[in-house]
């Protein structure tokens, strides 16, 4: 899943939870029944979870574009200045 | 060569770095959770706070692997309120309903006798022998709030042990390896 | 979020904190159902009074009941138990609550009835001063959520005297 993919994905997550748990309310307070507000929401629950949790291809649209190697070795990387405080800074993944 | 050096030592510092954050955050669960549960007891003022239900005498209100909310107030005990009470030579708690109450007149001292929704008699026959009432400090505190079910996750896990050492396993395993 | 396996944490955790949300709000629903309780009791015949061996009094009776609880349903009720309680004063105790009566109503269409029935628990005081002693019978409820907060009310309903000699 790419980075665009990923903020989509617990977007829609968040959104259709919230959606469902108040749909799932109104229905069972209309209807009158504790049952069918615990069987909307389930369903709403099991839905997002088939929409958000599996890797679909349709979150996979925006690749990284990683820099090619050879264009890397023409810009070489800055050698850090040698200072007098070891370890301070660190290239974070 | 000096940076390969100097790359190594960067290596082993993020690792060091890293296991410290894996154990902060491991102790911040497990001092989140300690607040929650003291906080609560503060709140309530009852020394435990939230119970399971362990037994089918309150049935059909409270099944076993319900959970009750308690409160412990300074209103003295009145007859259908659900109390969670000690018995002195038994070491689980009972949840039953208060039928009879005798309050006296100058000290305010309660007698109160209980029973199960779904049991034929009283509890005198659950009390210490001879003992005929509950006074105030049997009472650990009354019951407020209820919640179904949930509490089946204590009931498996003080029942099948292992179940409990595999799920702390799991999840020990899981704050450890994962990365922020 | 980069793994199937963190997704479904992170949904897992927010569908039951909206679950928990979802049974506090019904509950709270509940504090605005006002619920108007009617009913009669009334004592049909005095069965005993007598002492018992300890020295305490006791009383059996039947009871003529008729109520109408149906108010007190909600969609978030899993039972309403109702009792009646014998409520008095003596010299020694400024409370006496004696549950004689009790019943659970499972649902609405069995909340109102009308039943004549022996006392279940026998009137009892801590010493002996019931005989002539005026007696008010107080109905309780207790309404049983199937989640959230369990809400008690009750309502006098009458009073009668006992008689001045054991029976």
């Amino acid at each position: 899943m790419d980075w665009q993919g990923q903020k989509r994905a617990e977007m829609l997550m968040q959104v259709m939870l919230v959606v469902f748990g108040v749909v799932a309310f109104v229905v069972g307070y209309s209807i009158g029944s504790f049952r069918t507000m615990m069987l909307v929401y389930a369903g709403g629950v099991t839905l997002t979870a088939l929409i958000t949790v599996p890797n679909w291809p349709c979150y996979n649209r925006h690749p990284l574009n990683w820099l090619d190697p050879s264009e890397a070795e023409k810009h070489p990387k800055p050698q850090p200045v040698p200072s007098k405080k070891k370890g301070g800074k660190h290239h974070h993944k | 060569m000096g940076w390969i050096a100097d790359g190594m030592e960067s290596i082993r510092s993020l690792q060091i770095r890293q296991v410290l954050t894996q154990v902060v955050s491991l102790g911040m669960i497990v001092t989140s959770a300690l607040i929650i549960w003291k906080g609560l007891m503060c709140v309530t003022g009852s020394e435990s706070p939230v119970v399971v239900v362990l037994s089918g005498s309150m049935e059909p209100g409270f099944k076993r692997g319900d959970i009750l909310f308690l409160h412990m107030s300074k209103d003295p005990i009145r007859a259908g309120e659900i109390v969670v009470f000690n018995v002195d030579g038994r070491e689980i708690p009972i949840v039953h309903r208060v039928i009879k109450v005798h309050e006296r007149q100058e000290t305010g001292e309660v007698d109160v006798l209980t029973k199960g929704d779904n049991n034929f008699g009283d509890d005198r026959l659950l009390y210490a022998r001879g003992q005929l009432w509950l006074q105030q400090h049997h009472i650990m505190g009354r019951a407020v709030g209820f919640l179904p079910y949930v509490g089946w996750v204590t009931i498996i896990m003080t029942e099948k042990p292992i179940i409990k050492y595999l799920l702390i396993g799991a999840l020990g395993l899981l704050v450890i390896t994962s990365k922020e | 979020m980069h793994t199937s396996v963190q997704r479904l944490n992170t949904l897992v955790t927010f569908a039951a904190v909206l679950l928990a949300v979802l049974c506090g709000v019904a509950s709270f629903f509940d504090g605005f159902n006002t619920h108007s309780v009617h009913g009669t009791v009334e004592v049909v015949k005095i069965r005993k009074f007598r002492k018992q061996l300890n020295g305490n009094e006791e009383v059996t009776m039947n009871l003529n009941i008729s109520l109408d609880m149906q108010s007190t349903f909600t969609w978030n009720t899993k039972q309403v138990f109702v009792f009646l309680a014998a409520e008095f004063e003596t010299e020694k105790n400024v409370v006496n609550q004696i549950s004689i009566w009790d019943h659970i109503i499972p649902d609405k269409e069995h909340a109102k009835f009308q039943t004549q029935v022996p006392s279940k628990y026998p009137l009892t005081d801590q010493g002996s001063n019931l005989k002539g002693k005026k007696i008010d019978l107080v109905l309780h409820w207790h309404i049983m959520p199937k989640s959230g907060k369990m809400i008690q009310d009750k309502l006098p309903l009458s009073h009668f005297y006992l008689p001045e000699a054991y029976l």
